[in-house]
């Protein structure tokens, strides 16, 4: 029996590794929620622009950027991204200085030109977990804002409220302290 | 000793100048995610925080780098990158093939990456396949694995030598553009051994570990050694098909002497890709990379200006084969046929 199982996980593993790229990310999307780089086009042009040189990573003086392996997909492949709650963006905008292919557009260091240029996603609330709305003042996520008052308002209790401005980077779900963190930015793949 | 009394040749010396390059580029390619971490640490100003071995790190890079800038954190970005596509003080510098292979993904071309590769195309143009012998850091890797199969074909054991059609690359060329275009992505670059080496060296030291590409390297690694001698340039390289490609016409070419030329094929045997420089057959193929001119004992090859290769010359005038000619011609006024003997 024991040998049985053996080998019907190792032809599963096979079947896994051999399946097609819809396959590979089918089987690793729930959990995979990442963002691509400050600046970045909208994913499939990002996909067909992006070289994999790395140096986007190689600039990134925050070292938020990681690259994927096979998880994402085949055309995923060494392609730059950020998983927030591991360590958020902090907008120095150096990858789109330094990306020669495009994949990275350049944005300006201003607020103004942040707002206005980069859409990695949008923060999103979850007044359930959120501390704030539990009765207990927190405002971590709007002091960790790099736009506040601009990204993100807070009210009553330090209630954070995300507004349209959000650019996604990150830094308020990196720095929740909730477990699961109550902030989380919603990728906005374009 | 006549080897002493010989005059400077100065192309005999262009090998070690390439293995000077080949060696710089390889060391950069490690020291430049070395820098970059030591940017992340100074921006965070975390040396009190770090680690021993990182303070080592820390104090390393510190040592190196003080005596040009005065804030690492900034001005160390000056140079970024790889030998794919790299920034030297914000001047950005491509591989034709990154450019290419954008074009096929995105099936538009972005301007401002083409005018990257602009320069090394225009090298191309010029010295042929250059960058495959003299820049590219998987070369760097590649000879010294053919001298690592040579030492082991010494002690006995056995290493490939098989051949393979020469143009199967531009096959491998157009697959990886054709798929490039399929998917969406630029996929040559996961298959070609520079790009796989400038990520990878920077996965494995500032990310932790080598990513799956190293697998895809360490196997061309083992082609070259039990099955095909530098098989992986010469057959497969979708980068080395391209730049044949551009530099097929090249204004900068070795040539032989054939006054000079003893036919001792010292040459051809030192060539790592195979090709015939004993009887003036380069090619496309020729990387300009100089081992045969600092190999050939009569001095016998040097560079000259011409878009093509000469055609076949006879064989070299040094040579038991030339001299036996002569020595037949002399005695009975004919010429031999198909050779060119006229320049007697």
């Amino acid at each position: 029996m024991e040998r049985r199982d053996f080998l019907k996980a190792l032809s599963a593993c096979a079947a896994a590794a051999i399946a097609p790229e819809d396959a590979w990310s089918a089987l690793n999307q729930p959990g995979l929620r990442y963002l691509r780089p400050p600046g970045a086009l909208p994913e499939d042009d990002f996909l067909s622009a992006c070289i994999h040189c790395g140096q986007c990573g190689e600039v990134c003086p925050n070292r938020c950027i990681s690259y994927f392996g096979m998880e994402n997909g085949l055309a995923s492949v060494d392609t730059p991204y950020i998983i927030p709650r591991d360590k958020g963006c902090i907008l120095c905008m150096k990858c789109g200085d330094v990306c020669p292919s495009g994949a990275i557009q350049k944005v300006e260091r201003t607020a103004e030109a942040i707002v206005e240029g980069v859409s990695m996603g949008r923060a999103r609330v979850d007044e359930q977990l959120c501390l704030s709305f539990q009765g207990k003042t927190c405002g971590v996520c709007y002091r960790a804002c790099p736009l506040p008052d601009v990204a993100i308002t807070v009210g009553m209790l330090e209630q954070p409220h995300v507004t349209d401005k959000c650019v996604g980077c990150g830094l308020c779900e990196r720095s929740c302290i909730q477990l699961p963190q109550a902030i989380r930015v919603i990728p906005n793949y374009g | 000793m006549s080897r002493r009394s010989k005059p400077f040749f100065v192309w005999r010396h262009l090998n070690k100048l390439r293995w000077v390059t080949l060696t710089l580029v390889f060391l950069m390619l490690i020291l430049l995610p070395l820098l970059h971490v030591y940017q992340t640490y100074v921006a965070a100003r975390a040396y009190d925080l770090l680690p021993l071995s990182e303070k080592q790190l820390y104090d390393t890079m510190e040592l190196i780098t003080a005596p040009f800038v005065s804030d690492p954190a900034s001005e160390l970005d000056a140079i970024k990158g790889n030998t794919w596509s790299g920034t030297f003080w914000g001047f950005k510098l491509s591989d034709p093939l990154a450019v290419v292979g954008q074009i096929a993904a995105a099936q538009s071309i972005y301007w401002p990456f083409f005018l990257t590769a602009l320069i090394p195309i225009a090298f191309t143009v010029i010295f042929g396949r250059f960058f495959c012998g003299w820049i590219c850091p998987a070369t760097f890797l590649y000879e010294l694995n053919t001298n690592l199969g040579a030492w082991l074909h010494w002690a006995g054991l056995k290493t490939g030598n098989m051949h393979f059609d020469r143009r199967m690359k531009y096959g491998v060329l157009a697959a990886g553009l054709a798929l490039s275009m399929l998917t969406g992505s630029v996929m040559v670059a996961a298959v070609y051994p520079p790009a796989i080496l400038g990520r990878e060296i920077y996965y494995a030291i500032a990310l932790g570990g080598f990513g799956s590409g190293m697998i895809f390297f360490l196997g061309t690694l083992l082609f070259d050694l039990l099955v095909a001698r530098r098989g992986f340039c010469r057959y497969v390289c979708p980068g080395g098909a391209l730049y044949s490609l551009i530099g097929r016409y090249r204004v900068v070419r070795i040539r032989r002497i054939v006054e000079s030329c003893n036919d001792c094929a010292k040459c051809n045997a030192v060539c790592e890709f195979g090709l015939d420089p004993l009887r003036d057959n380069f090619g496309q193929e020729c990387n300009n990379c100089t081992a045969c001119i600092a190999i050939c004992p009569t001095d016998a090859l040097d560079f000259t200006i011409r878009l093509t290769d000469y055609p076949y010359q006879g064989p070299g005038h040094l040579g038991r084969q030339y001299r036996g000619q002569k020595k037949k011609q002399g005695s009975t006024s004919a010429t031999p046929c198909g050779q060119k003997a006229e320049a007697l």
